[in-house]
């Protein structure tokens, strides 16, 4: 049974998080009978001391999806710490079970999702630091806001869209040949006065 | 002048020392009184994302630590140089969580920039001049760009560079920017 990590790395503290939904509506597409399925909450790990559990946990995986929200147009000071940490953890225990598939979502708060780019390109430079397979990262536009609205008429083909990616990370975990593609979500909606609401409601 | 140069404590490599003498030996000949902080992540929190900074105490990050000695030195300075190791083609953990934190010094706002891209307009009339120059051993030319980009593409305000051989060519390319408060560019 392939082995299933997903890593939810949004530094809020007892907050709705934007990457965790992502990250679930991932994780929701996973049949439990054909995946085993973990969660990393970073923040947490962090705040409960138990990086090290984490790091078994990872270094177990067959795949890791890791879902984080763009911090000054690259990943969170947070996750950027967890990450440096778990590459160290691996170089010196080579506890590293084998060669692990790697996926990223990033989402933004600004609605143009081209600028995660970067962001998904540190993920990668890790993977290879790491000898792990880079596949894909999807680039979220307007998060919050997408989340906010996720049950309006107009948001329904963006959601969907969100789920059809989700599908995909899943087609590839048991398919290697798939081409590498870059997912784009830019939601529709963030013009003029219904922006400025949604983004009042996404801050609630 | 007042220059402010910042490290981080668990990088001082021999490389990093060679670029720290070559920045310092540049700003004494240039005349500016320099301060050197060099950071540890043991008194640094992680940003938390609650935009305390903007709602509740505008200007200032909420949590009570050095940050705000940090965030209020790079303010008052004239010209501040991070010396940023690259891990992962961006910057170390400490240096990340110290640019996150940096958002206090922003405005809530967005704003469309001359390109089309949106970005949260400056707190302040001016600021400090900003260089990034980053360093490593056996660095990837990958991993260079990418360091490149992560600055360059997004932050028009702020000047990265890479630390390599021949080291002149960091001089020069110093000598080249404004080193001087600046106005706060989009």
């Amino acid at each position: 049974m392939k082995n299933v990590v997903l890593i939810t790395a949004s530094p809020k503290i007892n907050e709705q998080s934007v990457s965790k939904e992502f990250l679930e509506m991932a994780g929701d597409q996973i049949n439990s009978d054909l995946f085993s399925k973990s969660f990393i909450d970073v923040r947490k790990s962090f705040l409960t001391h138990k990086l090290t559990e984490d790091f078994e946990t990872l270094a177990k995986a067959d795949v890791m999806i890791i879902s984080f929200p763009l911090y000054y147009f690259c990943m969170p000071g947070m996750l950027t710490r967890f990450l440096v940490d778990y590459h160290n953890y691996c170089t010196t225990s080579g506890n590293v079970k084998k060669p692990v598939k790697v996926y990223a979502i990033v989402n933004c708060g600004f609605p143009e999702p081209e600028i995660n780019l970067e962001a998904v390109r540190v993920i990668k430079s890790f993977s290879q630091h790491l000898n792990a397979e880079f596949r894909f990262g999807v680039l979220i536009g307007g998060g919050p806001m997408m989340i906010a609205a996720k049950e309006a008429p107009f948001m329904k083909k963006t959601v969907h869209k969100t789920t059809e990616i989700a599908m995909n990370i899943l087609n590839c975990l048991s398919l290697t040949l798939l081409p590498v593609i870059t997912p784009i979500i830019r939601p529709k909606y963030v013009h003029g006065k219904s922006f400025l609401i949604l983004l009042h409601s996404a801050w609630r | 002048m007042k220059a402010l140069l910042i490290s981080d404590q668990e990088y001082l490599t021999k490389t990093y020392q060679g670029l720290n003498d070559l920045t310092g030996k540049f700003l004494r000949e240039k005349g500016f009184e320099t301060e050197l902080m060099e950071l540890s992540a043991a008194n640094l929190t992680f940003c938390m994302g609650c935009f305390g900074c903007w709602i509740k105490k505008p200007g200032e990050c909420v949590i009570n630590d050095r940050m705000a000695q940090i965030n209020r030195s790079v303010m008052n300075s004239d010209l501040v140089i991070y010396l940023s190791p690259i891990i992962f083609g961006q910057f170390s953990p400490t240096f990340k969580n110290i640019i996150d934190r940096g958002l206090p010094n922003m405005l809530p706002f967005f704003e469309t920039r001359p390109d089309g891209s949106t970005m949260h307009p400056p707190r302040y009339d001016t600021y400090p001049s900003q260089i990034i120059i980053g360093y490593g051993d056996e660095i990837s030319d990958e991993d260079k760009q990418l360091f490149i980009d992560v600055t360059e593409k997004h932050r028009r305000n702020i000047e990265v560079l890479i630390y390599q051989e021949p080291t002149e060519n960091t001089i020069k390319a110093l000598n080249k920017m404004k080193l001087g408060r600046v106005g706060g560019r989009l």
